[in-house]
C-alpha cells in the first residue's frame, strides 16, 4: 500500500522527521518497506523555478518542422522564449514551466539550451514530465492560473510516499484514512473526520437492486447518475492516483479508485445505459455462464462465482473485475454506482480459481467493513457531482443482517501479564480510544471497521502491545523444571556427523523434491514447481549420484559426500512414513564403501552383520547389506569411475549401537594372540568362517581379524587361503596354553566340518 | 705422579675430547689396561691407597660416561641438522570432511536451547491441512493456503509451510510446561532464484507454562540471536500479524555486519528482519484443549539458511542447495 504523504497529512498531523515516523510505524503499525520520492524534487528552492505560463505567441521553429516557438509569459517583465515539441495547445493557453536550473523529476537539472539554433530559456511541461500521470501525447494545460503563480499552488509538484506492507489481517489499513487512523493512535493525535458528504439528491429514479445471496453480498449501495461528463480527471487527483501506483483513466474510474485507496472500500461503475431492463442481479453464477471481463479475457464462470448481472447475463466478476460490455466509455451519459460489501472467502475462492487478483479482491478477500459502503458511496457521489458534472437522481441501500459492533470484556491487568510491563490503565484507555473502541463499563464496544479481527480480550491487548514494543523488557521464563537434553537418538546423529566429517566426508543437504523416484507409489506434488522437484524421493543414494557427479564437473578433487536426511515412504492415504536415512559416496569402489560402513559401525562400538545383496545402483557383484541398508560399489552405468556408497537407516543402525557400553575386562589377565590360515573353498565368505568361529569358541574368541587372503597353486584350484590374526582373552583368568589350544581346536574342527576349511599354519 | 694431579690432567683430557676416538684415547691413556692409573691399582697393597685411588677411577669412568652421552647427543644432533626439511611443504594428507553450514547453524541453535532447558524435536514433513492450518487457527481465506503458496499432495495432505505443526503435536502429546524447539526442513512455492529456494530449513520454539509474557519471548530471542551473532547483538520486535500467535510480532535483530552504523545487509536500517513470533494464541490453546486463562506461551519461528546468511555473510541463498565442495569446505 502506497501512502501518499500529503494525502495522509489531510487527515491526521505531525511535526517529527519523516524518518522518525516511518521507524515508529515499523514497529507498530505496518512494515515501512520503502520511503519514496514521486514528482519534482523539493530541494533548494527548486519548487520556486516552476511556474504557471501564459503562451503570448507559439509558431512554427524556423529551422525545425516539429518543434515550436513560443514566447511565454511567466510573470516577469519579458516574456521567455522556449522551444517545445508538442502542438496541443496555442497562444493563450495556460501552461506548465520550469526555468533553467530547475532539477526536473528524475534528477536531471535543465539547462538553457539552444534547439536547431533557437535558445529555449525554460521547457514546457508534459504530465509524464512532472511524473503526474502516463500523459505525453501533448504537453499539460492548465485549467487556469495567473502567469509567474507557483506551480505547485495549481497541481502537486512532488510527492513522498510510504510503501507499507500492510497484513492480513488488517484490511483497514489498505487505505490512506485507516493509515491515518491508526497514526493518531500512535501519535495520541486528532483524526479528522472521514471525508465524504452526501450532496442533494437531484431526483428520485428508482434503481432497481436485488441480492440473491445476502450473505455473499450483505450490502448493496447503487446510485444513478445522468449528465455525466466523462473526460480526464483533474490533475491533483491524477497526480494522487500516480503517485498511488494506479494509472488515471478517465474521471468515473479514478473517482471510484480514489475512494478505494482513501477509504479502502472498493467501487464499481457501470454504463447504465448497457444494463438490461436497468436492473442490478447480485446472485451465483450459472454453472458454464460466460463473462468478458476488463481484461480482454473470456471467462467461464462457476456455479461458486458471485456476480453482478442485469435482468440477462452476467456483467462482472462480484469483487473481482467488472465486465468490457458495461464497461463506462467515452460515450457514457448514464453511470450506477456500486458501494457494496462482498463477503471475503467466496471472493476468495473465485480470484483463486480463475488466478486473478486486483486490488479491489485483495481488499474483499481480506474482509471490508460493511458500514463502510455508505461513506465510501458519499465520497464517490461528492466527487463525481463536482468533477463530472453529474446530476445524482436515484439511490438504493439492500442490505442483508449487518455484524454488531463486538462488546469485548477487558482486563488492562491482563494486558501487562501478556506483555510482561505495566502499561498505563489512562495509556491504555487513550490508545484504543483513538483507534476508535468505546469503553463501556469493563468492556469495550469496537467499531465497524475493526469488527473482524478485534473480538477476543487478547486482540484488543495486542492493539495495546504493539505500541509499547520497545519498552518490553528482556526476561526468562521462571521455571521450576529444566530437563532439556539431547535425546539418544540426537546424541548418536551428532556422533555419526562427526565420524563421517573425520572421516573425510563433507555433508551435503539435497533437496527431498526430486524429478522422479524408484517407487512407483512415491508421494507426488499436486502442482510442482519445477518437473525437477515433483517427487517426494524414498532413498538418498540418487540425490549423492547427482551432486558427486555435479562435483566432479566442476573440477572438485577428492569428492567424498554424505548427508542426514528423511525419506518419504508411501503410505497409501496416510501420511507417509519418514524415516532418517545417512547417505554417503565416495571414491574408491568397494574397499571404500566396506570401509566407511564398518567405520560407521565402530563408531557405534559394534559390527555389521554383512551379507551379499543387489540394488540397481550398484556393482552387481560388489553389494552388501546390513541390518540397516546397504553398501557397495556404484554402478558404473550411474555413475563414471569407481565409487562406493552406503545408504542406512538411522534407527535400524542405533537399534545394533552399544550405548551405553559394558565394560569387558581387558587389562588383568593377558591375552594369547595366534596367526590361523586355512584353506577353504572360493565360495566360501570370510565373514561366514568368522561367525561360525565364534560359534564354536564362545567368548574368549575376543577377536579374530581377516588379514591376508591368497589364492595359488599352493592351495589349488577353487580354493582359496584365509588368513586371520586371532586372540583369546578371558576377562576371569589367565589362559593357559592348554586353554588356548583347547580353543583353537574347537574353531579348527567346527570350520572343517562346516566349510571343508583346511588349517594350513597356525 | 701424585693422584691428584693425575686426575685433574684425565679430566681436563676427557673433558677436552671432541670427538669419540678422542674420547677413546684418553679412556685408554687414563683408565685402560696399561695406564698410570690401572697399575697403580694394581700395586695396590694397603686399604688408605685404595681409598683414594678407587673413587679417582669412579669418577674418571663416569665422566667418560657423561661425556660419551654428551658427543654421541652432539653427533645426532648433527646428522638431524643435515636432514633439515622443508616445513612449508605439506605434510601428509589426511582429509577431514565438514557439516553443512546449515547443519553448523542448527548445532548452535540446539545447543543455545539445550542450555535454557528445551527438548529438541524432528518432526514430520508431510502434513495434513488440519495440523498445518486448521489446528494453527489459519483463516479459510488466508493466502498460504493456496495451492499457489503451499505444495499439496492432495486437497488434505501438504508439505509443511512452517515447523508449527510441531506446536499442535507437542501440546497435544503432552502437557504444560512444554519447552521444545522444533527444527528441519520446510516448504513454500517459491520460484527458484538467486535468494529463494522452495525448501528451506526452520526451527520453531514454543513454550507453554504459567505466567509467560512477551518479555520472556525477548529475552529468550535475545539469548539465542547473541548465540548465534555474537555477544553484541540487540533485539527488537515490530508488530505484525501470524494466525496461531496473539500479539505477533517480528523480531529483528541489529545488523552483525555493521553494528547500526548502516550498510548494505541491513539496507541502512541497523536491523534485521529475522523471522516471526508472538504469544500462542488463546485459540490454539483451545484447540488442544487447554485453557488459555491458566496456560500462556510464546512461539517463533527463524530460517536455518536465513541465519547462516547473516553469520557467514551469503547474500544469495544458491551456495545452500548447490553442495558444491569448493563452497562447503569454506565452512
Amino acid at each position: 500500500m502506497k501512502v501518499p504523504i500529503s494525502w495522509l497529512r489531510e487527515y491526521v498531523e505531525w511535526d517529527l522527521p519523516l524518518d522518525d515516523l516511518a521507524s515508529q510505524i515499523d514497529v507498530s503499525i505496518a512494515v515501512v518497506a520503502a520511503i519514496e520520492q514521486t514528482g519534482v524534487p523539493d530541494v533548494d528552492g527548486n519548487l520556486g523555478l516552476y511556474r504557471v505560463g501564459r503562451v503570448l505567441e507559439a509558431g512554427k521553429h524556423p529551422n525545425a518542422d516539429r518543434l515550436q516557438l513560443c514566447l511565454v509569459d511567466v510573470g516577469e517583465g519579458e516574456p521567455r522564449r522556449i522551444v517545445c515539441g508538442a502542438w496541443n495547445f496555442g497562444a493563450g493557453a495556460t501552461v506548465a514551466v520550469a526555468l533553467p536550473g530547475a532539477v526536473l523529476p528524475g534528477g536531471m537539472k535543465l539547462e538553457r539550451a539552444k534547439l536547431r539554433g533557437e535558445v529555449s530559456d525554460g521547457m514546457i511541461l508534459s504530465e509524464r514530465e512532472l511524473e503526474l500521470g502516463p500523459d505525453h501525447s501533448g504537453i499539460l494545460v492548465l485549467p487556469d492560473g495567473e502567469p509567474g503563480a507557483p506551480l505547485a499552488d495549481v497541481i502537486p509538484l512532488g510527492e513522498t510516499l510510504l510503501d507499507l506492507e500492510v497484513t492480513n489481517n488488517r484490511s483497514d489499513l489498505l487505505s490512506v484514512y485507516g493509515v491515518a487512523r491508526d497514526l493518531s493512535a500512535l501519535l495520541r493525535a486528532d483524526l479528522a473526520p472521514m471525508p465524504g458528504t452526501d450532496p442533494e439528491r437531484v431526483g428520485e429514479e428508482p434503481v432497481e437492486v436485488e441480492i440473491e445471496d445476502l450473505e455473499g453480498c450483505p450490502r448493496y449501495i447503487g446510485r444513478l447518475f445522468r449528465d455525466v461528463h466523462i473526460g480526464p480527471s483533474p490533475p491533483w487527483l491524477r497526480a494522487r492516483l500516480t503517485a498511488a501506483g494506479m494509472r488515471p483513466i478517465s474521471n468515473v474510474v479514478d473517482i471510484t479508485n480514489y475512494v478505494m485507496l482513501g477509504l479502502g472500500n472498493p467501487l464499481h461503475a457501470f454504463d447504465f445505459s448497457q444494463l438490461a431492463e436497468g436492473r442490478v442481479v447480485v446472485r451465483r453464477a450459472r454453472s458454464g455462464e460466460e463473462l468478458r471481463t476488463l481484461d480482454g479475457e473470456l471467462r467461464t464462470l462457476d456455479a461458486d462465482d458471485l456476480v453482478i448481472a442485469d435482468a440477462q447475463r452476467a456483467i462482472a466478476l462480484a469483487g473481482i473485475m467488472g465486465g468490457e460490455d458495461t464497461e463506462v466509455s467515452e460515450s457514457t451519459t448514464s453511470v450506477l454506482v456500486e458501494a457494496a460489501n462482498f463477503e471475503p472467502v467466496g471472493i476468495w475462492r473465485s480470484s483463486e480459481r480463475m488466478r486473478l487478483r486486483t486490488e479491489g479482491s485483495n481488499r474483499w478477500e481480506k474482509g471490508v467493513d460493511p458500514y463502510l459502503a455508505e461513506p465510501a458511496a458519499a465520497l464517490a457521489t461528492e466527487l463525481l457531482v463536482e468533477l463530472t458534472g453529474a446530476r445524482w437522481t436515484g439511490h438504493t441501500d439492500v442490505q442483508g443482517e449487518l455484524p454488531e459492533r463486538p462488546l469485548v470484556p477487558y482486563r488492562p491487568e491482563r494486558a501487562d501479564e501478556v506483555i510482561g510491563l505495566e502499561v498505563a490503565r489512562s495509556d491504555q484507555e487513550d490508545r484504543l480510544t483513538h483507534l476508535g473502541l468505546e469503553l463501556e463499563g469493563s468492556s469495550y464496544r469496537v467499531p465497524t471497521w475493526r469488527a473482524r479481527d478485534l473480538t477476543r480480550e487478547i486482540d484488543l491487548v495486542e492493539e495495546v502491545a504493539r505500541f509499547e514494543l520497545d519498552r518490553v523488557p528482556f526476561t526468562l521464563p521462571l521455571r521450576r523444571e529444566m530437563t532439556g537434553r539431547l535425546s539418544r537418538e540426537q546424541r548418536l546423529r551428532r556422533r555419526l556427523e562427526d565420524v563421517l566429517v573425520g572421516l573425510g566426508l563433507s555433508e551435503v543437504i539435497t533437496p527431498s523434491l526430486r524429478a522422479d523416484d524408484v517407487d512407483p507409489n512415491a508421494i507426488t506434488l499436486e502442482e510442482p514447481i519445477s518437473i525437477e522437484l515433483a517427487v517426494l524421493r524414498t532413498e538418498l543414494l540418487p540425490s549423492l549420484i547427482d551432486f558427486a557427479a555435479r562435483n566432479v564437473e566442476v573440477g572438485n578433487q577428492r569428492v567424498a559426500l554424505f548427508e542426514i536426511a528423511h525419506v518419504y515412504l508411501p503410505r497409501g492415504d496416510e501420511l507417509p512414513d519418514e524415516p532418517l536415512h545417512v547417505a554417503g559416496i565416495l571414491e574408491g569402489g568397494f574397499p571404500a564403501a566396506k570401509g566407511i560402513a564398518d567405520a560407521i559401525y565402530a563408531a557405534f562400538k559394534t559390527t555389521p552383520l554383512v551379507a551379499p545383496a543387489e540394488h540397481r545402483l550398484f556393482h552387481p557383484g560388489k553389494t552388501a547389506r546390513t541390518e540397516a541398508g546397504l553398501f557397495g560399489e556404484v554402478h558404473p552405468a550411474a555413475l563414471d569411475g569407481s565409487w562406493g556408497a552406503f545408504e542406512l537407516d538411522l534407527e535400524s543402525l542405533f537399534a545394533v549401537a552399544r550405548d551405553p557400553v559394558r565394560y569387558e575386562d581387558v587389562i588383568t589377565y593377558p591375552a594369547v594372540r595366534q596367526d590361523l590360515a586355512f584353506s577353504i573353498p572360493e565360495d566360501v565368505p570370510a565373514g561366514d568362517l568368522v561367525d561360525a568361529a565364534e560359534a564354536a569358541a564362545g567368548t574368549e574368541l575376543r577377536e579374530m581379524r581377516v588379514f591376508d587372503v591368497y589364492r595359488g597353486p599352493q592351495v589349488g584350484e577353487g580354493r582359496k587361503s584365509i588368513a586371520f590374526s586371532v586372540e583369546f582373552q578371558s576377562p576371569e583368568r589367565t589362559l593357559s596354553d592348554e586353554d588356548a589350544a583347547t580353543l583353537r581346536r574347537r574353531i579348527v574342527d567346527a570350520l572343517r566340518e562346516r566349510f571343508d576349511a583346511e588349517l594350513r599354519s597356525g | 705422579m701424585d693422584a691428584k694431579t693425575l686426575e685433574s690432567e684425565a679430566m681436563s683430557a676427557i673433558s677436552g675430547s671432541a670427538t669419540l676416538a678422542e674420547l677413546d684415547d684418553a679412556r685408554v691413556r687414563y683408565l685402560g689396561r696399561k695406564s698410570e692409573l690401572a697399575q697403580a691399582l694394581r700395586d695396590v697393597r694397603d686399604r688408605e691407597t685404595g681409598m683414594v685411588l678407587n673413587p679417582i677411577r669412579e669418577r674418571l669412568e663416569a665422566k667418560v660416561e657423561a661425556r660419551r652421552q654428551a658427543l654421541e647427543r652432539a653427533e645426532l644432533d648433527r646428522r638431524l641438522r643435515e636432514e633439515r626439511v622443508d616445513v612449508t611443504l605439506p605434510g601428509q594428507e589426511y582429509r577431514v570432511g565438514t557439516l553443512h553450514p546449515t547443519t553448523q547453524i542448527r548445532r548452535i541453535v540446539e545447543d543455545a536451547f539445550l542450555g535454557l532447558g528445551y527438548e529438541i524435536i524432528d518432526d514430520r514433513e508431510v502434513e495434513t491441512v488440519h495440523y498445518n492450518f486448521d489446528q494453527l487457527a489459519f483463516p479459510p481465506a488466508h493466502p498460504t493456503r493456496s495451492p499457489r503458496d503451499t505444495f499439496f499432495i492432495d486437497p488434505e495432505r501438504l508439505l509443511r509451510t512452517e515447523t508449527s505443526p510441531s506446536q499442535i503435536h507437542t501440546m497435544e502429546a503432552k502437557k504444560p510446561p512444554i519447552y521444545m524447539v522444533s527444527i528441519g526442513r520446510t516448504y513454500r512455492r517459491d520460484e527458484i532464484t538467486a535468494t529463494r529456494f522452495p525448501i528451506f530449513h526452520q526451527f520453531e520454539g514454543l513454550a507453554v507454562d504459567h505466567g509467560i509474557t512477551l518479555a520472556d519471548l525477548k529475552g529468550t530471542l535475545l539469548h539465542v540471536m547473541r548465540a548465534l551473532f555474537g555477544d553484541d547483538r540487540e533485539v527488537r520486535f515490530r508488530t505484525h500479524y501470524f494466525p496461531f500467535t496473539e500479539p505477533s510480532i517480528e523480531p529483528d535483530v541489529s545488523c552483525p555486519n555493521c553494528n547500526f552504523a548502516g550498510c548494505r545487509m541491513c539496507k541502512f536500517t541497523g536491523w534485521i528482519e529475522l523471522g516471526g513470533a508472538g504469544m500462542v494464541d488463546p485459540q490454539v490453546f483451545v484447540n488442544v484443549d487447554l485453557d488459555p486463562e491458566e496456560w500462556s506461551g510464546f512461539a517463533f519461528g527463524v530460517g536455518l539458511e536465513r541465519s547462516a546468511q547473516l553469520r557467514h555473510d551469503i547474500t544469495e541463498i544458491r551456495p545452500f542447495w548447490e553442495n558444491d565442495l569448493r563452497v562447503l569446505r569454506q565452512f
